[in-house]
């Protein structure tokens, strides 16, 4: 059978976090920043706290139904609408993620550098070579482009090296419509991009209990425009969450549920995510640790609430806090990947990075891959039936006049082999003996899919665009990158230096 | 399709029976030669090694392929050949087995198969095979290589035996012999006095072919 999803919670324990972050709803509810989403929720049957007048309350009964409203199932293309796969409730797909600002130096093992448009561009093209990983999500940012326009060239060189989906963050109304408007001229109209949706959306809230307007602002048009958004808290355990893991998920939870509320009410049946990036803060340093041992917990635990909600969950994996390509990069990775596929999330992102995702390895990727390749395995378990248990091969094997007789040349070793073992795709991992493997070049991990790499780089060359299109795209960019940052700012009505802006108070060379 | 690429398909399917009959029928219509189907067979078994030295294929392919073809060449072209009296053309002939004292035959079996799919003649006498087992061989088929399998510390000294009975019956020279098998190692070879050592299957195909070229 199919390995069994691995459970943090009985039924009691599950009810009683759903109990606690209703509680949590209903008796305070959440900051909402934004005038118009206040009204939008109001109007939908949601409470103001008067009180407490930023908190809008929101009674269980339309948590409910909005639940009823959420897709348990969608679809996400590529830029030509055939690539595609499906997210649903059982789902295991793997994706990148949209936060690396640096990338390793192949030249000098624990480096790392400033990531420029031409990583991203190639980071693209990786994922668009390899089996497992199937979608990408703006994962190097390119600093050597104006940071008001980089979504903009990302969709742009999106469209022009894949076939396959691309994820971005919900940042404000302007940006996000930018986004659809771009994708729209690439798919050939909105009307495609609403039936086939190419790109998957990123709105966090903020913990505790907190939906900040820059996000709100690109969440309703991600919404409206149908294309599946993730709703991903990053509450820490003991700073923005309760330490206790329990107090932690029963906060999440209120924060997701009320998002999903907000999702339908801007568009009843918009697809979404439910998820977390929600870790642990170490407690010696006061760093995050993402690639602890907790993640794994919480993200079984939030991928047990989602089932229980009836929604497609998303969760990280892959992910380590190590600063190089040392036992505990590998260690982290594996665990958080394992511990999220085997608690059935539904769609695992994080592919290709290191130290807590600030940074991008094309090589890990590749090895990201393999390990995907392995963890599909495990999830197939064990099939049993008795042509697979093959008595009669192992009678006459054992009884074979011929010393020494093994199963190797049996069809029934054939006829299961392929089915019962792993099979590298990358072949990554080194089985030889030490002779072979020093003529080989004694290689590591690292260098093979450093080969890897280079030869998928080598035999990508990108697609093309027709004219008009490209054109039409470069004349758009060129408009964005006229605005400058106050025009943002204005446009998304945010005055105060109190919600922060992403990218603000950036200081390029200390990143 | 051509009479090779039938050929190619039966062998890679294991499709013992069904190749005996392809090579019987072609054979008695006089279509094809004994020695000349030797030749077709030893094309697609080196192209299935060479798959395999690539990581195209996996073991369990390898070796089948090879019983295969074995079971046809020992049942159908090598008793045409003897009856015409003439000898078969091989890269060389290698008497393989396990040591006494050791029941290990993957490792051995893999080299052997390795070997067939490069063009050697094979005598794989199987598992605990005493010393004197593998020199009545040798002689009887006149081999040119000897190799020793062993996979435990403990039966490793059988290897050195086979080398000391070699010497005193005064036949060392008329053998290469090697030596193999995961507790064996360089030094060992050279300490019990073999003509050579290999890691793995691929790597004693190359030091056999270099060991007869000399």
């Amino acid at each position: 059978m199919k390995l069994k999803k691995l459970e943090v919670f009985s039924k009691e324990e599950l009810e009683l976090i759903h109990s606690s972050s209703i509680q949590l709803l209903e008796d305070i509810g959440i900051k909402v920043d934004s005038e118009k989403v206040k009204k939008l929720l109001i109007n939908n049957g949601a409470i103001l706290n008067k009180e407490n007048p930023d908190f809008i309350k929101i009674p269980e009964e339309i948590i409910t139904e909005s639940l009823k409203l959420v897709p348990k199932s969608f679809k996400l293309f590529g830029p030509d609408g055939n690539f595609n796969f499906e997210v649903n409730l059982e789902s295991t797909i793997f994706a990148t993620i949209g936060t690396p600002v640096k990338i390793y130096d192949p030249e000098n093992k624990k480096q790392v550098r400033k990531s420029l448009l031409k990583d991203t561009i190639n980071q693209i093209r990786i994922v668009d070579s390899l089996k497992n990983i199937v979608c990408s999500h703006v994962d190097v940012w390119p600093n050597d482009i104006q940071y008001t326009a980089i979504h903009g060239h990302c969709i742009y060189q999106w469209a022009k090296n894949t076939r396959k989906p691309y994820g971005l963050g919900c940042y404000g109304r302007v940006a996000s419509k930018d986004m659809m408007v771009l994708t729209s001229i690439i798919v050939g109209g909105e009307e495609e991009l609403k039936k086939k949706p190419r790109l998957v959306g990123f709105f966090n809230p903020t913990s505790p209990l907190h939906l900040p307007k820059i996000m709100t602002n690109g969440f309703e048009i991600f919404a409206k425009y149908n294309q599946p958004t993730i709703i991903a808290p990053e509450a820490l355990a003991g700073s923005s969450a309760p330490v206790t893991l329990s107090g932690l998920l029963t906060q999440t939870n209120a924060e997701i549920l009320a998002s999903i509320v907000l999702s339908q009410s801007f568009n009843p049946g918009a697809p979404v995510f439910f998820g977390t990036v929600s870790h642990v803060m170490d407690m010696l340093s006061g760093n995050s640790a993402l690639g602890s041992a907790e993640t794994g917990l919480i993200t079984a635990g939030i991928a047990q609430l989602a089932r229980y909600y009836r929604v497609p969950s998303r969760g990280p994996g892959a992910v380590t806090d190590s600063k190089c390509f040392d036992i505990q990069n590998g260690i982290e990775r594996y665990q958080t990947l394992l511990l999220a596929a085997q608690a059935g999330i539904n769609y695992i992102t994080c592919a290709g990075t290191y130290e807590a995702t600030l940074v991008e390895s094309l090589e890990l990727l590749v090895i990201d891959d393999e390990l995907v390749e392995m963890i599909n395995r495990i999830l197939e378990g064990i099939v049993i039936d008795e042509d697979s248990i093959g008595l009669d091969i192992i009678k006459k094997v054992a009884t074979s006049q011929t010393p020494g007789m093994t199963f190797l040349s049996e069809k029934h070793t054939r006829k299961y082999m392929k089915r019962d073992l792993f099979i590298p795709i990358h072949k990554l991992f080194d089985r030889h003996r030490r002779t072979t493997w020093k003529k080989l070049g004694g290689k590591d991990i690292l260098e093979i899919a450093r080969e890897k790499v280079v030869q998928m780089l080598n035999s990508h060359k990108g697609y093309e665009l027709s004219p008009a299109i490209e054109t039409e795209l470069l004349t758009r960019i060129k408009e964005i990158e006229k605005r400058d940052l106050n025009y943002y700012m204005e446009k998304e009505g945010i005055k105060t230096g109190k919600t922060s802006l992403p990218g603000l108070n950036l200081d390029m060379e200390k990143r | 399709m051509s009479l090779e690429e039938k050929m190619r398909e039966l062998i890679m399917e294991w499709e013992e029976e069904q190749l005996k009959e392809l090579c019987r029928s072609k054979l008695d219509i006089g279509e094809i030669t004994a020695p000349e189907l030797l030749q077709v067979i030893g094309k697609i078994m080196r192209e299935i090694g060479d798959m395999f030295e690539n990581e195209e294929i996996f073991l369990p392919e390898l070796v089948g392929s090879a019983d295969t073809v074995k079971a046809v060449i020992d049942e159908v072209i090598d008793p045409i050949i003897r009856a015409s009296g003439e000898e078969k053309k091989t890269l060389g002939k290698v008497v393989i087995g396990t040591v006494e004292g050791d029941v290990h035959s993957i490792g051995k079996d893999l080299v052997a198969s390795f070997l067939f799919s490069n063009g050697f003649e094979i005598y794989n006498l199987g598992v605990e095979v005493p010393a004197e087992e593998f020199i009545k061989k040798a002689e009887e088929v006149n081999a040119d290589v000897i190799g020793l399998s062993s996979l435990l510390t403990m039966s490793m000294d059988f290897q050195k035996q086979v080398i000391d009975i070699l010497k005193q019956k005064g036949l060392r020279e008329k053998y290469k012999v090697i030596v193999g098998g995961a507790p064996t190692t360089e030094e060992w070879a050279k300490e019990i006095g073999a003509d050579g050592w290999a890691d793995d299957a691929i790597e004693a195909v190359e030091l056999i072919k270099e060991l007869i070229s000399k």
